[in-house]
């Protein structure tokens, strides 16, 4: 995780850290991308924007890397708020 | 001080082959990167390495960072692996990109058309876009490509004329030969490592001469009367004979003959050296082709792969007359290492001239070598206007 992601999130948990962290670990995109859309979602309905897209474009990147279905809808959900073409 | 190649421009009967300096000085070495390998159509791997869409294959060409790409649509791109942010090499090792190239370093991702996908935080954090990056502009850097018989070549200088253009006299001498070909499967690619400069291999394959005294076993069948010399100026040369014999198994199987050959080919074959640095091999059942790979003044490794008229030849029912052909074309080229390692050392040489040619036997050779003083008295005028 970055430094920014670390300071953006002080409500996570150690338990979420360590989910992202085996994630990474093991390279284990689609569970980044669910980890990632999770953390982003949670942010955007607390009205932290900044943060959820932050955690959201993260997951975008996983899954266009994947070729995952969940990069439309994530471009989508980005697109929407100005922070994608 | 450059060395001078006047001699080298003389006809066969009496010019010189190179200077040492051609095989043993750094510096020539990169003017002939730049001069003879960018600037014309090059050898760098094979597409049968990267055979699915999504396939990506990291080449290093002569320190340039390529990788070549299987896209979607089967076709293959090559370009140059180098992410346009930050410059970090995007693709490591061999692999398969299920979506885009990520860049390891920042994320920027590329699709396999080589556009630019994402810019994670380029804007700041959770903002991926600038007005100032314009995303269009900044797609990886396309190197031109072409492929021929698997071969995967690129023109790094985008400046030689189209491949068809230079190589169009080969691709019409060998037409019956533009048919689907098959990779025999892992017994049937190997490579060997040269301590000479990837000319010397050229420059060996180039000629028969040195057959009756380096292949004996196979001029007990194919004698040194029954070849003749091959020289496309600009493109190639090489050898043919006019008595290849198929391999047979021990119950006198072979393997099946490309369809719709002419009567020639039923006991002919051809072997080139394709400028600068791919060497191939026709026959009515088989062929091969070999990338030379430069990895200095005095190293090479030589990539070598057979391909089989049918891809019902990588079934086990083939395998020992796969492994025997493979094991029959390793042994010739190990017959040709300690030449070309012999020819490198030779090149220290102080006294040594480039050598005399045969007038008769060595047209192939000097012709590969007039091509290379051409390309680089070319590169020292620098590009036309």
């Amino acid at each position: 995780m970055t430094r920014f992601a670390a300071e953006k999130d002080e409500g996570r948990g150690v338990s979420e850290d360590a989910a992202f962290l085996a994630a990474h670990s093991a390279g284990d995109n689609r569970r980044l991308v669910e980890l990632y859309r999770a953390a982003g979602l949670s942010r955007i309905d607390s009205g932290d924007i900044d943060a959820g897209c932050f955690f959201l474009t993260q997951a975008y990147v996983f899954s266009l890397e994947a070729g995952l279905r969940d990069s439309a809808e994530l471009h989508g959900l980005l697109a929407a708020r100005g922070r994608e073409e | 001080m450059k060395p001078i190649l006047d001699e080298v421009f003389r006809p066969v009967r009496l010019a010189r082959g190179l200077p040492n300096e051609h095989y043993i000085d750094d510096l020539v070495y990169e003017e002939e990167r730049d001069a003879v390998l960018f600037a014309t159509w090059a050898g760098i791997g094979f597409g049968k390495d990267i055979p699915d869409a999504g396939d990506v294959m990291p080449v290093d060409f002569v320190g340039m960072p390529l990788v070549a790409a299987r896209r979607e649509d089967g076709a293959i791109s090559v370009y140059q692996n180098t992410c346009r942010h930050r410059g970090m090499v995007l693709v490591q090792e061999k692999t398969n990109v299920r979506g885009t190239f990520r860049c390891p370093y920042h994320s920027w991702c590329y699709g396999l058309d080589g556009r630019l996908r994402a810019t994670p935080h380029v804007g700041g954090p959770g903002h991926n876009v600038h007005a100032d990056i314009d995303r269009d502009e900044l797609g990886l850097i396309a190197i031109r490509s072409h492929v021929f018989m698997d071969v995967i070549f690129v023109n790094v200088s985008g400046r030689a004329p189209g491949f068809a253009e230079v190589h169009g006299g080969l691709l019409e001498r060998w037409r019956e030969f533009d048919l689907p070909a098959y990779h025999g499967g892992g017994d049937s690619s190997f490579a060997l490592d040269l301590a000479c400069n990837w000319k010397l291999a050229v420059e060996n394959n180039c000629e028969s001469y040195h057959l009756p005294w380096i292949h004996p076993g196979l001029n007990s069948y194919s004698r040194l009367e029954d070849h003749y010399n091959l020289e496309l100026p600009g493109s190639c040369s090489g050898q043919g004979s006019r008595v290849y014999r198929r391999l047979a198994g021990e119950k006198g199987e072979t393997f099946p003959d490309f369809p719709g050959l002419g009567e020639r080919w039923a006991t002919g074959s051809e072997y080139v050296s394709l400028y600068p640095n791919v060497l191939l091999g026709v026959h009515c059942d088989h062929l091969f082709a070999i990338v030379l790979e430069p990895l200095g003044t005095s190293r090479t490794r030589e990539h070598v792969s057979i391909y089989y008229a049918e891809p019902t030849v990588r079934n086990a029912r083939y395998r020992t007359l796969r492994e025997a052909n493979a094991r029959q074309w390793r042994e010739i080229f190990l017959e040709d290492l300690f030449v070309v390692e012999g020819m490198q050392k030779g090149r220290r040489g102080q006294f040594f001239d480039g050598g005399r040619f045969s007038p008769v036997m060595d047209g192939p050779t000097h012709l590969f070598h007039h091509w290379v003083a051409t390309m680089v008295e070319a590169g020292r005028r620098g590009p036309a206007e």
